[in-house]
């Protein structure tokens, strides 16, 4: 085990373990807006590929399970990261200025992950923690999104999710030592088209079900 | 053409290394746009000396932009903001009349400071002893045609080994990461065929030096590359990871 | 005193083998047992205290700079010379051995140039081994370009950064060594003495130029390999911290400093612009294969080049010299563009610059061709000048660049004292009054990597040295005289700053001792360094105190002592009543303006004896034997 723990337990190991749970993450997103997509097919299309998704029970669950150790995995790491580098400029500069390498993505990676912790638990709790034995799943869409403080929620939500993929999809593939000059600028605009497709994708949801209402 | 500027100078004053500590502020007069910047501090420092004053220490040797001795923070960039630059190649002319510049030292803590605008870079030589080398004594090579190596690859080679070992990328790390130093040295052995041998050594005994030197981690923030003044580029650090990832997770090497 | 340079009898080619088989080694379990003190880590010092801590001795390694990656060595361009033949074009160690001893202007000996010559393939095999990036040939086989008028091509490179990327490989050896704690560094260390025990080098002084303090540390040999001191004038193409301290330590403690007067004006860097300015910086000599040398042909015109006509320039290179051009010998060049100036016709704000022109150049062979043959060196002319020499042309002037003179050593490299080995620009050996272009970096790494290994082995085996520490009253000695020295130097509390001084040092010499060279002016020279030291222990303003870091401490220090060789470097020459190589005495020189050498009365080595401060330094003769080659006259019209 040593023999794993040890290069893991590295910098660069760490970084390694932020990029396959961060890259897990946008695999997640990627299914979920799919799937969330069925919502602009109209309400039943909706539910019904929400019971299809429920039926598949245990394989849910695998999955659920997996995401939580991604996310305990990705939060923790995340977070001794950016403690780590704070300690490593103890003093910092009085003037901060920027070369043209930094992005608002990657200059605010913690804190938009951080905000983006504090969402997935209000998520959860407004979507996953509910008894939905007596309501479907888009009723409690429409519950929620008839209310504007909740689209104001998600859509900021969602556009901070945008900013922290827009750097972390590149940034992932860094870590994990794809750097080519062929693909480099390939993988740098797919990371910007992905943040626009899911601030867009997943911005549009609580606004189109508003409008449903 | 030349001509002649005044500029004010907040310049971060430091006794020692443990000691009270802050900015002065200094005129610099007459300054002439042809000057590097180390020699408008040479002005600014006869000055000061001729006054009575402690003159401003700052290291510098070669004044060419090659031994990698000098540098600091200018308005905060490192080096100063002109592209593929060290400080001691930075002249005057980017500066109008009137313009206050700010100077600080590199900040990290693996740098700690010496005096005023003099670190202690003593880490990145830590660093290359851990494995920044090829194990081969003196008298025993083949002859230097036996090792082809084809002309794209010494290239890249030579890019990374152009570093001069400054530590602008440390500082201007919003992380003070060492990664880019680092992936150079370690880019320009993996690439040649004689530095194979130990690539897998050397990328797992570098990296784990780095960190107890208590760098920051890189974030691919991307601001080592943009302040470089050899122009280092980060694919090199995507280099030093596969190789890590080799070396760790692959390779037999502990 | 007899000065015996020890050079092994026999056929040249076999001298280096005979020598090697001879020396007593050192028994391998007893090597550890051996303390060797390396003073320097250029390419002589750094690939030293490698290849010592690789055969197994302890080595204790000390540097001015943060990191022994810094020296001076770093910022050599163009590239190291080796008789490999790789390019089939005739070379081989032979000529390799010829043009540099005939470069030399026949003032080298023959046998150190000989094995010069020969370990220079060797160098090239190790650093290969080490991962120097050299560049390649699209088949994946090493690049050679010519360089410095040879006519073969045998000159190796990285780009522009040749001595950057062999001093690193020095290093990553060194940094080996250090892992293993087969050597100890000690940066950030200034030599400011020497121990002697028994007529025997066993230690030095050196101040921690962080804490102040004065540290001692013994050791069986000392080597070292300090560089050179082009920095006597001031400006120069050296490193800011380059000096002449602890060598010129070394000649008070009784080494003998050996023909001071030769030194290197390299023709092609930027010139100056004002009193502020610092440093000079070269531009590669390679840049005169296609650039055309001129000035106006009027004394005082001050047009912008574009406006001056065809009609009314002086290519004076090409006009005196027909068949050589813009590419005479870099003392020609020189001496040629001060002249120019001299008569008013130079160029600038200053009128100390000539015309360096690519207009032809680039109509000839087009903008490209010439952009990929120095696109980085115009680049860095314009980052430095903030002027296009794709539109107007260069300007430049002569440059104080290297010193052909240093320490007296023998063939061993060990000097007159014993246990003092000197190497690399330190010493005088290799290059005569003359270096060709690309052969410094091979005799620093030759020194270290393939001389020294076998030479100071002989000299442990082959001597008896009492058991020391550094409590023994010769370090006490040596630290007090350091101490006092310093505490002189921060109570003088004047008016004038170092550099200031300095400054004036450099105009003296550049004026009377430079380029060119005449009795008058250098009696003039000797008195004027007498009085400016005089005013330097008067008048010279040193802040700060000597417990901390102080720069200018450090300065004062290293003035102090340029002050002090500048006269015998200026009695060197005076005494040297012939021109040749880089000593260029008007008095001496053919109808045709050349430098005209005496073989009859000054084919010798000039070694100099220190007497004491008050005393004239005592001349000793090592007289040059040429069995080999020929003594002939340079001629470049
Ligand atoms: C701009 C330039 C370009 C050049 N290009 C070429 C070229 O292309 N090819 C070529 O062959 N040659 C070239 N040369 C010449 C060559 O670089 C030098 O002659 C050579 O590098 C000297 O090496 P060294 O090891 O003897 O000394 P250096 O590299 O000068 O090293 C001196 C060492 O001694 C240390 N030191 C000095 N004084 C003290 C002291 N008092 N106490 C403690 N330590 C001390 C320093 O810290 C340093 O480590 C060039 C020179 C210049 C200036
Ligand atoms: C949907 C949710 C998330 C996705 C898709 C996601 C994706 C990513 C990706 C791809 C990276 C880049 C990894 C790399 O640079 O190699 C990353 C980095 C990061 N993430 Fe997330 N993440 C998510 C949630 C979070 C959360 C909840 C937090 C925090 C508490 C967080 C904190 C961070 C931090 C701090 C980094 C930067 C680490 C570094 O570069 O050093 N992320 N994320
Ligand atoms: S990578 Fe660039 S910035 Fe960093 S030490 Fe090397 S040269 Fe300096
Ligand atoms: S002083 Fe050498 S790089 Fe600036």
């Amino acid at each position: 085990m040593n023999r794993l723990t040890n290069p893991l337990g590295t910098s660069v190991g760490k970084k390694l373990m932020m990029a396959v749970t961060g890259l897990g993450f946008c695999c997640f997103l990627t299914i979920h807006l799919a799937g969330n997509l069925t919502i602009y097919g109209g309400k039943d299309f909706f539910n019904s590929y929400v019971e299809h998704l429920h039926s598949l029970g245990p394989l849910v669950t695998l999955a659920e399970l997996g995401l939580l150790v991604f996310a305990a995995i990705h939060i923790m790491t995340g977070a001794l990261l950016f403690y780590q580098s704070l300690k490593a400029r103890p003093i910092r500069y009085s003037v901060n200025k920027r070369a043209g390498g930094r992005t608002l993505g990657s200059a605010t990676m913690p804190y938009t992950g951080f905000i983006l912790l504090l969402f997935v638990i209000f998520h959860l709790i407004n979507f996953h923690f509910v008894d939905k034995t007596n309501i479907t799943t888009f009723q409690l869409l429409s519950n929620a999104f008839a209310n504007p403080v909740y689209i104001f929620i998600y859509t900021v939500a969602v556009i901070i999710a945008a900013i922290h993929v827009s750097h972390g999809l590149w940034s992932a593939f860094q870590t994990l030592g794809a750097n080519h000059p062929k693909y480099t600028p390939f993988l740098r605009g797919l990371s910007i088209v992905f943040s626009v497709v899911v601030g867009i994708g997943f911005g549009f949801i609580p606004v189109y079900v508003f409008l449903l209402l | 053409m030349t001509k002649s500027i005044n500029i004010t100078l907040k310049v971060w004053r430091q006794k020692g290394p443990h000691v009270k500590s802050g900015f002065e502020t200094y005129p610099a007069t007459d300054i002439s746009t042809d000057m590097s910047f180390l020699e408008m501090i040479d002005v600014v420092n006869e000055q000061l000396t001729l006054d009575g004053k402690d003159p401003i220490a700052f290291d510098h040797d070669c004044r060419e932009g090659i031994c990698g001795m000098c540098g600091a923070v200018i308005n905060g960039r490192s080096h100063g903001p002109e592209k593929g630059t060290t400080l001691c190649q930075f002249h005057m002319r980017h500066f109008s009349n009137g313009d206050t510049i700010v100077i600080e030292p590199w900040r990290a803590k693996a740098f700690p400071i010496i005096k005023d605008l003099v670190v202690d870079r003593s880490a990145f030589d830590q660093i290359i002893l851990a494995g920044g080398y090829i194990s081969v004594n003196t008298g025993g090579a083949p002859d230097a045609n036996s090792i082809p190596i084809a002309q794209e690859i010494a290239e890249l080679a030579m890019d990374a080994a152009a570093c001069i070992g400054c530590g602008a990328c440390v500082a201007a790390c919003p992380n003070a990461s060492a990664m880019l130093f680092t992936s150079a040295k370690i880019s320009q052995l993996a690439l040649l065929p004689q530095g194979r041998l130990e690539a897998a050594n050397r990328a797992l005994a570098m990296v784990r030096k780095m960190d107890e030197l208590c760098f920051g981690n890189c974030s691919n923030e991307r601001e080592c590359e943009a302040e470089c003044p050899k122009e280092i580029s980060i694919s090199n650090i995507a280099r030093l990871n596969r190789e890590f990832i080799k070396a760790g997770l692959v390779s037999s090497v502990k | 005193m007899q000065l015996d340079a020890k050079i092994p009898s026999g056929p040249l080619a076999e001298k280096w083998d005979k020598h090697r088989f001879e020396l007593k080694l050192v028994n391998p379990a007893n090597k550890r047992k051996y303390t060797i003190i390396v003073v320097g880590t250029g390419l002589a010092g750094g690939s030293a205290a490698a290849s010592l801590g690789e055969l197994g001795y302890y080595v204790k390694n000390f540097c001015i700079q943060d990191s022994p990656r810094r020296a001076h060595s770093i910022a050599a361009q163009g590239g190291i010379n080796a008789a490999k033949n790789y390019q089939n074009d005739g070379d081989s160690i032979w000529r390799l051995f010829y043009d540099t001893i005939k470069g030399g202007d026949f003032r080298a000996r023959e046998a150190n140039v000989y094995r010069l010559a020969q370990v220079s393939n060797n160098i090239i095999d190790h650093c290969v081994a080490q991962g120097i990036p050299f560049a390649r040939e699209y088949g994946g086989l090493l690049a050679n370009r010519s360089f410095g008028g040879a006519q073969v091509s045998r000159t190796f490179y990285a780009r522009g950064q040749t001595g950057q990327q062999l001093l690193l490989g020095a290093y990553s050896s060194l940094m080996r060594q250090v892992a293993a704690g087969q050597v100890s560094m000690f940066p950030r260390r200034e030599m400011l003495d020497i121990v002697v025990i028994n007529g025997q080098a066993r230690g030095i002084v050196v101040r921690n130029l962080i804490t102040g303090e004065i540290e001692n540390h013994a050791a069986d040999a000392v080597v070292l390999c300090t560089g050179g001191y082009a920095n006597v004038f001031y400006l120069s193409t050296n490193a800011m911290a380059s000096n002449v301290s602890a060598t010129f330590r070394a000649y008070k403690k009784g080494a003998f400093f050996a023909n001071p007067c030769y030194t290197q004006i390299h023709p092609t860097c930027i010139p100056v612009h004002g009193t502020y300015q610092s440093k000079l910086t070269l531009m590669s000599e390679s840049l005169r294969n296609d650039g055309r040398v001129w000035v106006p042909k009027t004394p005082g015109d001050r047009r912008p080049p574009n406006q001056i006509p065809e009609s009314e320039r002086d290519y004076y290179l090409e006009e005196k010299y027909p068949s050589f051009g813009n590419l005479v010998p870099r003392d020609v060049a020189s001496r040629n563009a001060k002249t120019q100036c001299d008569m008013g016709k130079g160029v600038e704000e200053t009128g100390f610059a000539v015309y360096l022109d690519f207009a032809d150049a680039i109509k000839r062979d087009g903008k490209d061709v010439i952009q990929q043959k120095y696109g980085n060196l115009f680049q860095m002319y314009e980052k430095i000048t903030a002027s296009n020499p794709y539109e107007t042309p260069m300007m430049i002037y002569p440059a104080s660049h290297y010193v052909m003179g240093g320490l007296w050593v023998d063939y061993n490299l060990m000097s007159n004292l014993d246990g003092l080995f000197v190497m690399g620009e330190a010493n005088f050996s290799d290059h005569g009054a003359n270096r060709l272009g690309a052969s410094a970096l091979m005799q620093g790494l030759a020194d270290g990597y393939f001389v020294i290994p076998y030479t100071i082995g002989g000299y442990l085996a082959g001597t008896d040295r009492p058991e020391i520490t550094t409590d023994h009253p010769a370090f006490k000695e040596a630290t007090r005289y350091v101490t006092e020295r310093t505490r002189k130097l921060l109570s003088i509390n004047g008016k004038r700053t170092v550099d200031d001084i300095h400054r004036q040092l450099g105009h003296i010499l550049w004026e009377y001792c430079g380029m060119s060279r005449n009795d008058d002016g250098l009696l003039k020279a000797r008195k004027l360094i007498q009085e400016l030291r005089e005013e330097f222990w008067k008048n010279a303003m040193v802040p700060g105190s000597s417990e901390d870091f102080n720069q200018s401490l450090e300065r004062a220090g290293r003035v102090a002592d340029f002050l002090e060789f500048a006269e015998l470097l200026v009695i060197d020459a005076f005494e040297r009543k012939e021109s040749c190589g880089g000593h260029f005495n008007e008095a001496y020189q053919t109808e045709e303006h050349e430098a005209r050498r005496d073989d009859e009365n000054f084919c010798h080595v000039s070694a100099w004896e220190f007497k004491g401060d008050d005393n004239d330094p005592e001349l000793h003769k090592e007289p040059l034997v040429f069995e080999n080659v020929e003594l002939t006259q340079r001629s470049y019209k």
